[in-house]
């Protein structure tokens, strides 16, 4: 289990299950569970955690290798944006498997593919069809994370391709708004940065030959990974085969220290202005509490969130249909390993209505202090969440996505059985508390952006 | 030849007397409404698809805006005894929401629920699709919202989107496909609420409703939403008459001016090929091959971001392209006419030159020379293989039966598996040769300093570049040496630059007669 104590996280992994290592977990789903397949979860010697799901759903099949690494992991300064650059040089291939060649491996096979870098992980995927190419993704995969190769001149090639990501979105004044929340409301711990990075790092990539090699060796180990399998297959053959392919894969052991984030003392505010014409942008942010799927807090918070927040909310009724300043009203309540911030946020039709939608923001928050929400509500929130998520489990891809979420927070898919049991547990007596636990005026940090003027 | 199914034509008829059919084969009623049906017993969701068979090229002259204002009336406002924020309240718990997609010839209401929740969700879904309220203040709050679409997101929040959308403008000038979904800024705000009631009688109307439903619903479940809709007037829109878009003459060029570091382009032309098309295998092949979408197998991807470095991706495509889940094609998006492009992502400003050149240079290359062997069986093998993956979700499934009856095959994807095997390097060359060329091309363009661009671009100015990477591989520094200097045949009348602000605010591109 990873353990988050004084901002000090350890990297390397250990299920959540007492396994013994080389031993098997086999586990049906209970009646009451929300997580309705059953699975099975192993760890090799070197600590590779690997969860397979073997599924109704014929012929497809998703392979996910998930790194517990992002950008929380560049604590250097400089570094920011360094998980997202190595999820590219990823691709680069192995001596015994060049890119062409692991290029047309995936083309011939017709697999849906790719790589994401979050705050807390970076996922590799491959979603493909046929069980007979089973044996093949798992030997490239593992050939690919175990002896990955590049030179430096693919390295300086690779670089200016994040610059052209980070173009891609430059025209979003919700990315700025995004960078401009974290930069203020964070000190010193690394979400302070976004996952693409600061543009004068993403520049300064081309020089980081030696950084890249150093920080493979660091996170890109088996004691800091997760294989999910989920689809069409059998679980002895694909074990026989992990095991086979990366079981030579050495530890990091490896130990992360992240910043500690201190306490906030005042409140922040910041402003973008935006040089072209745009709606209004406001965040109102407050610092909250880790994912956790055993202590209530946040799972508390999220239920908050959609009671008083979610397009059948009373505020969202009042502020983007009734008196129709906001075109859109949001809280996002990120689960990550370190805490994180509760974000409140809306885009608002006109620049002067700014201090009034935040006012009104923040009355909200001041009324779950003092009133109670109504059961009914809650109730309804609930359900919402419960059949939110059998709609994203309702495929063998939408299962392997959303549970690579759950799995780099805590790996073994209980996590959302227990996540789901913490949301049973809530009331609105401990919705009432965490509002007057987290929303204090001097934990709170607020950024706009407003656009220029009319032509 | 299109394959179509007797089955399929002659329909299974329902106790209303309705069929399930395929829209594009002789219909016996074409009046009436029909159903999509995809049953998957043992699936815990549903997925109901209502499409009609009406979009924003159907906008009345002067009212470019009205289909998408109308139908975003039924799917986010009220209806005629319930407020939209009783409606929202009422999905909420169910975990329910209505989407809506507008194309030129195709709109579409969606939405998936838990069998549980069906005979809930379904009684509020048909009422705001029967029954809608028009109720002023919904109408203003959406007319405002899709206003500040067009006015402020769309040309300053979104520039490779922006980009896109320029090209439809070229592409389609003078053509019911030459505006966009949301319209114009000068056509929305003429819009009122009794005009959108009298296109809502007019197009609501049972020949252009395709009602499709897939997974675990009840078996009697299609028979009432047939009995339901039916309420509906008879009737139906003829399908528009399309004139034929006008081909690019030369290199024709429109450059939105604002301030940004990087470069969005957009190139492409009209070709007369959809799906329904015999030689669209060989030409959709042909543009996997030249630019699948977000693949690394895209040859332009491979020589513009792999060897160089220079964006995030570039791609392209032989029909009209909208990402749905993860980066497979979106579907019902149907048209009777479709064009070629290119979508390079942006590039910093200093390399924009350079980049367009290779672009163009290497669309000659394709032209003149074909696709090479090796890739022609790489391009193939991928397309046989990766289409299995388009149907993982309920919506897919059902989207893709209703897009295989538009152009007339039982099953697309099934045709797909029977032709490619078939087809030969030869069938996708002479493809390619009759469909693509380089030298009539609409080009749209999002940068910095437009004249400056349009000097260098007249006057063939050379535009060498300089890698992050000092040590660049032979082969490429000495293509570049042939890149910078690439001709491009641009007539300075042909060229227009026009600050960004200007788009969308009226029909047709802006300064332009």
């Amino acid at each position: 289990m990873s353990t988050s104590e004084g901002g000090r996280s350890m990297v390397r992994l250990t299920p959540v299950l007492l396994i013994l290592f080389g031993l098997a977990a086999s586990v049906s789903a209970g009646s009451s569970d929300i997580f309705p397949y059953a699975y099975k979860i192993e760890q090799l010697e070197n600590g590779l955690i690997v969860v397979s799901i073997p599924l109704p759903f014929p012929n497809i099949i998703s392979y996910y290798t998930i790194i517990r690494c992002g950008s929380r992991n560049e604590v250097e300064p400089g570094k920011s944006g360094f998980a997202h650059f190595f999820e590219h040089m990823m691709f680069k291939g192995t001596k015994k498997m060049p890119r062409p060649a692991y290029d047309d491996f995936l083309t011939r096979l017709g697999a849906g593919t790719n790589g994401y870098t979050t705050d807390d992980y970076t996922c590799y995927f491959i979603v493909f069809a046929g069980r007979e190419n089973l044996s093949r993704v798992v030997a490239v995969e593992a050939d690919r994370f175990l002896n990955l190769y590049y030179d430096e001149e693919s390295l300086k090639t690779e670089a200016p391709v994040i610059e052209g990501e980070y173009y891609s979105s430059l025209s979003n004044p919700d990315r700025r708004l995004w960078e401009l929340l974290r930069q203020t409301a964070f000190e010193k711990h690394s979400y302070k940065h976004t996952t693409l990075g600061y543009l004068e790092d993403i520049k300064d990539m081309p020089n980081q030959f030696a950084y890249s090699q150093q920080f493979k060796e660091r996170y890109y180990s088996p004691d800091n990974t997760i294989i999910l399998v989920a689809g069409d297959f059998d679980h002895d053959e694909l074990m026989k085969l992990i095991k086979y392919h990366y079981s030579s894969w050495p530890r990091s052991n490896y130990l992360l220290e992240t910043p500690e984030e201190p306490p906030q003392t005042r409140p922040k505010r910041a402003h973008y202005p935006w040089p072209a014409r745009t709606l209004a942008r406001l965040a109102v942010a407050f610092h909250g509490p880790a994912f956790s799927d055993e202590v209530v807090d946040k799972a508390a918070l999220d239920l908050l969130a959609q009671t008083s927040f979610s397009p059948s909310s009373p505020l969202y009724h009042q502020l983007v249909i009734d008196e129709q300043k906001c075109v859109s009203l949001n809280a996002s309540f990120p689960d990550r390993r370190d805490p994180y911030l509760l974000i409140f946020s809306a885009t608002v039709k006109k620049d002067e209505d700014l201090p009034y939608v935040e006012q009104q923001i923040v009355a909200e928050l001041e009324r779950l202090k003092t009133e109670l929400i109504p059961v009914e509500t809650l109730a309804a929130v609930k359900s919402n969440l419960r059949y939110s998520l059998a709609q994203d489990l309702g495929t063998t891809d939408g299962l392997a996505s959303t549970l690579a979420f759950y799995l780099q927070l805590k790996p073994d898919p209980q996590v959302l059985n227990r996540l789901f049991r913490l949301y049973d547990q809530v009331t609105p007596e401990i919705i009432q508390q965490m509002a007057r636990k987290y929303f204090r005026p001097e934990a709170s940090t607020v950024v706009t952006l407003t656009g220029g003027k009319e032509p | 030849m299109n394959q179509l199914s007797l089955r399929l034509c002659l329909g299974i008829f329902f106790g209303v007397g309705l069929m399930l059919t395929n829209f594009s084969c002789q219909r016996v009623d074409p009046n009436r409404l029909r159903l999509e049906l995809l049953p998957e017993k043992d699936n815990p969701l549903v997925h109901l698809r209502v499409l009609l068979r009406i979009g924003s090229a159907n906008d009345p002259r002067g009212k470019e805006g009205i289909t998408q204002l109308c139908l975003n009336l039924l799917a986010n406002g009220g209806t005629k005894t319930r407020t939209y924020q009783e409606i929202t309240k009422a999905f909420y718990p169910l975990a329910a929401s209505v989407d809506l997609n507008v194309d030129k010839e195709m709109s579409v209401f969606s939405a998936t629920v838990h069998r549980d929740n069906l005979e809930k969700f379904y009684a509020i879904f048909s009422e705001m699709l029967l029954e809608p309220g028009f109720r002023e203040e919904d109408f203003h709050r959406l007319k405002t919202d899709q206003l500040n679409f067009l006015e402020r997101t769309l040309v300053n929040n979104m520039d490779e989107q922006f980009g896109k959308e320029i090209l439809n403008l070229m592409l389609y000038e003078n053509h019911p496909y030459g505006h966009h979904e949301a319209g114009t800024v000068e056509t929305v705000k003429s819009i009122t609420l009794d005009e959108i009631k009298a296109f809502y009688k007019d197009q609501m109307v049972q020949g252009n409703l395709i009602i499709g439903l897939a997974g675990g619903y009840p078996d009697n479940f299609p028979a009432k939403i047939s009995a339901d809709f039916s309420r509906l007037p008879r009737g139906f829109t003829p399908q528009l008459k399309l004139p034929m878009p006008r081909p690019a003459d030369g290199l024709e060029i429109v450059i939105a001016e604002k301030d940004t570091p990087a470069t969005a382009i957009s190139l492409g032309f009209p070709h007369p090929l959809t799906r329904a098309k015999d030689d669209f295998f060989p030409l959709w092949l042909a543009c996997s091959h030249f630019g699948e979408h977000r693949q690394h197998l895209s040859w332009l991807f491979q020589k513009i971001r792999e060897e160089r470095g220079q964006n995030y991706g570039d791609y392209a495509y032989a029909e009209h392209f909208l990402q749905g889940r993860d980066k497979f094609p979106a579907t019902n998006y149907c048209r009777q006419q479709q064009y070629f492009s290119v979508w390079i992502r942006p590039v910093p400003n200093s390399h924009r030159h350079f980049v367009l050149r290779q672009t163009l240079r290497e669309l000659q290359k394709l032209v003149e020379a074909g696709i090479p062997e090796d890739r022609f069986d790489l391009v193939r093998t991928y397309l046989l293989h990766y289409t299995r993956l388009y149907t993982q979700t309920l919506a897919e499934r059902l989207g893709w039966q209703i897009d295989s009856h538009y152009y007339g095959y039982e099953d697309f994807l099934a045709e797909v598996q029977e032709r490619l095997p078939r087809l030969t390097k030869e069938d996708v060359n002479r493809a390619i040769r009759k469909y693509l060329n380089y030298q009539n091309i609409y080009i749209a363009i999002i940068t910095k300093d437009g004249e400056a661009l349009k000097e260098a671009l007249v006057a063939n100015t050379a535009s060498p570049i300089k890698y992050a990477n000092p040590r660049m591989p032979d082969f490429i520094l000495e293509e570049d040496k042939e890149i910078e200097v690439f001709p491009l045949r641009v007539k300075p009348e042909k060229v227009l630059v026009v600050p960004a602000s200007e788009f969308f605010q009226k029909p047709g591109i802006p300064g332009k007669k």
